[in-house]
């Protein structure tokens, strides 16, 4: 067994686990966020996304171990009782999700995007979603969630592109 | 070098069979607050039922939706359901829901003319009243009749109700009988993008026009179709479960079963073609699988007018698509099949 000590959230959790436990493990059976899904266990899907020190990891292909001392994020960390995420917020009143499945990764790998602050496209946004399968909604409104939440939080607009000028 | 093409692909699909009993009911309690409960066996998978349930319940007993309060799937206390399959719930849930929530309306209506001094056929429900038609200013609160109903009158307004799409048999001389209770349609056009040295495909635009019927809810709507377009796209182009000789599948994980990422995904514009239908609730039909139908059609006629190959064996992979080419410039076989124009 190994010993971890880790921060999740912002509250220090300790947890003693075989060594080859992932994070994703850890997190949903011995620390009780469920919250990150188990989707495919090989890092296909992107259900499991979680912020390690505020870059969005896999937590399937991530070593408990290797969270050691790290700071973890997960969807549980973003509402309170009182009020939703900006992310959340912008999900729901478009409908991104529809199964919400794929919704913690998604909104995980969102949230690492936006905290960078960089200057966003339509084209930056599809490719740091790309690693977060969604089988239901075909992508559309949850970009549109997403763009709706950076503007929200960081007060600039993604620009208009047309894909269709040759 | 890459090549642009456009392609269309249409669509009729088949809403509530009547071959089988294909039933769904429903139980709608009128609260003594004005609320109302909906005992409905179908399942929510994301679609959204559950919420277009609640409106149909909502409009059918003039509340709002907020105060219709669905209940749902749980074989211990809703009514058996036929299930969230081939695209029935709103129109045959719907249906069954449309029919209990007027059933419990109608004992309001039956209590409150007596209240109003009118005829209970005089009397809708509107904007969380009951109020004699024409005659808004004449009304009660649903809350006060729902009071009424049950503590004084003794009648709790509950209506129970089943809807099971009229069934007509197969002539067996003539194959000929109505399999199904509606029919919607769809049309959906494909503009692609195809690169003649790999012979890889890129959808670049996606419209889609869809007839639902009413929609109960566009946005959720809106959701289906574009779910239903990026499974199409899947189809046409990227998705093949691939079996060995023993009938084992060989790609039975998302490493090697190829689904669309949101870079796969293409503009999509939606356009809803409402119509009333009216076997259907409100007017509607349905739209989910539907939505998938007539995508990778139009995308394999968008290939055809991009390079003048026909692919017709899904899904259209850079390699089928590459070996087509090359057929073509080499005069072989595809040159022989007729254009499409
Ligand atoms: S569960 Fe981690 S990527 Fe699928
Ligand atoms: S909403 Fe169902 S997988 Fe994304």
């Amino acid at each position: 067994m190994t010993d971890i000590t880790l921060t999740v959230n912002g509250e220090e959790k300790t947890a003693s686990v075989p060594p080859e436990t992932t994070l994703l493990k850890m997190l949903r059976e011995d620390l009780n966020y469920t919250g990150a899904k188990l989707g495919c266990d090989v890092g296909d899907c992107g259900a499991c996304t979680v912020l390690v020190d505020g870059i969005a990891v896999n937590a399937c292909l991530m070593l408990a171990g290797q969270a050691e001392g790290k700071n973890i994020e997960t969807i549980e960390g973003l509402s309170t009782l009182e009020e939703y995420h900006p992310i959340q917020k912008a999900f729901e009143d478009v409908a991104s999700l529809q199964c919400g499945f794929c919704g913690p990764g998604m909104i995980m790998s969102t949230k690492a995007l936006i905290d960078q602050g960089e200057e966003l496209t339509r084209d930056d946004i599809k490719d740091a979603l790309s690693g977060n399968l969604c089988r239901c909604t075909g992508y559309t409104k949850i970009i549109e969630g997403v763009i709706d939440a950076y503007e929200e939080i960081t007060g600039k607009k993604v620009p208009e592109t047309n894909p269709r000028a040759a | 070098m890459k090549h642009r093409g456009k392609g269309i692909g249409c669509m009729w699909y088949p809403i509530g069979f009547t071959v089988l009993a294909n039933p769904s009911a429903a139980t709608v309690k009128i609260n003594e607050d004005g609320t109302a409960t909906l005992l409905t066996g179908t399942v929510e998978t994301g679609q959204g039922s559950l919420t277009v349930l609640g409106q149909i319940a909502a409009e059918a007993l003039g509340v709002s939706t907020d105060d219709v309060h669905v209940v749902s799937g749980d074989t211990d206390t809703t009514p058996m359901d036929t299930g969230a399959i081939a695209s029935r719930t709103t129109y045959v849930s719907g249906n069954a829901i449309k029919l209990a929530a007027e059933n419990a309306r109608q004992i309001l209506f039956e209590v409150a003319a007596p209240m109003l001094d009118v005829r209970p056929d005089q009397l809708e429900a509107v904007d969380r009243k009951i109020q004699v038609k024409y005659f808004p200013q004449r009304c009660l609160p649903i809350a006060d009749v729902a009071l009424q109903a049950q503590f004084v009158m003794g009648r709790p307004p509950i209506g129970s109700a089943s809807y099971n799409p009229p069934t007509v048999g197969m002539d067996p001389e003539t194959g000929q009988g109505k399999p199904f209770s509606t029919y919607v349609y769809a049309t959906q056009c494909a503009e692609i993008e195809v690169d003649d040295e790999t012979g890889e495909v890129e959808v670049i635009y996606m419209s889609a026009a869809h007839d639902c019927g009413t929609a109960i809810n566009p946005m959720l709507v809106e959701g289906q179709i574009e779910g239903g377009i990026s499974m199409g796209i899947g189809y046409a182009l990227q998705e093949e479960m691939l079996f060995d000789d023993d009938g084992k599948q060989i790609n039975p994980n998302l490493t090697n079963y190829i689904m669309p990422t949101s870079l796969d995904m293409p503009k999509i514009d939606v356009d809803i073609v409402e119509n009333f239908d009216p076997t259907g609730p409100f007017g509607a039909k349905g739209v989910g699988e539907p939505t998938a139908v007539p995508t990778a059609a139009a995308i394999c006629n968008a290939i055809h007018d991009a390079v003048g190959v026909r692919i017709t064996s899904l899904p259209a992979t850079a390699e089928k698509v590459l070996k087509a080419i090359k057929e073509l410039r080499d005069g072989g076989e595809q040159k022989a099949l007729p254009a499409a124009e």
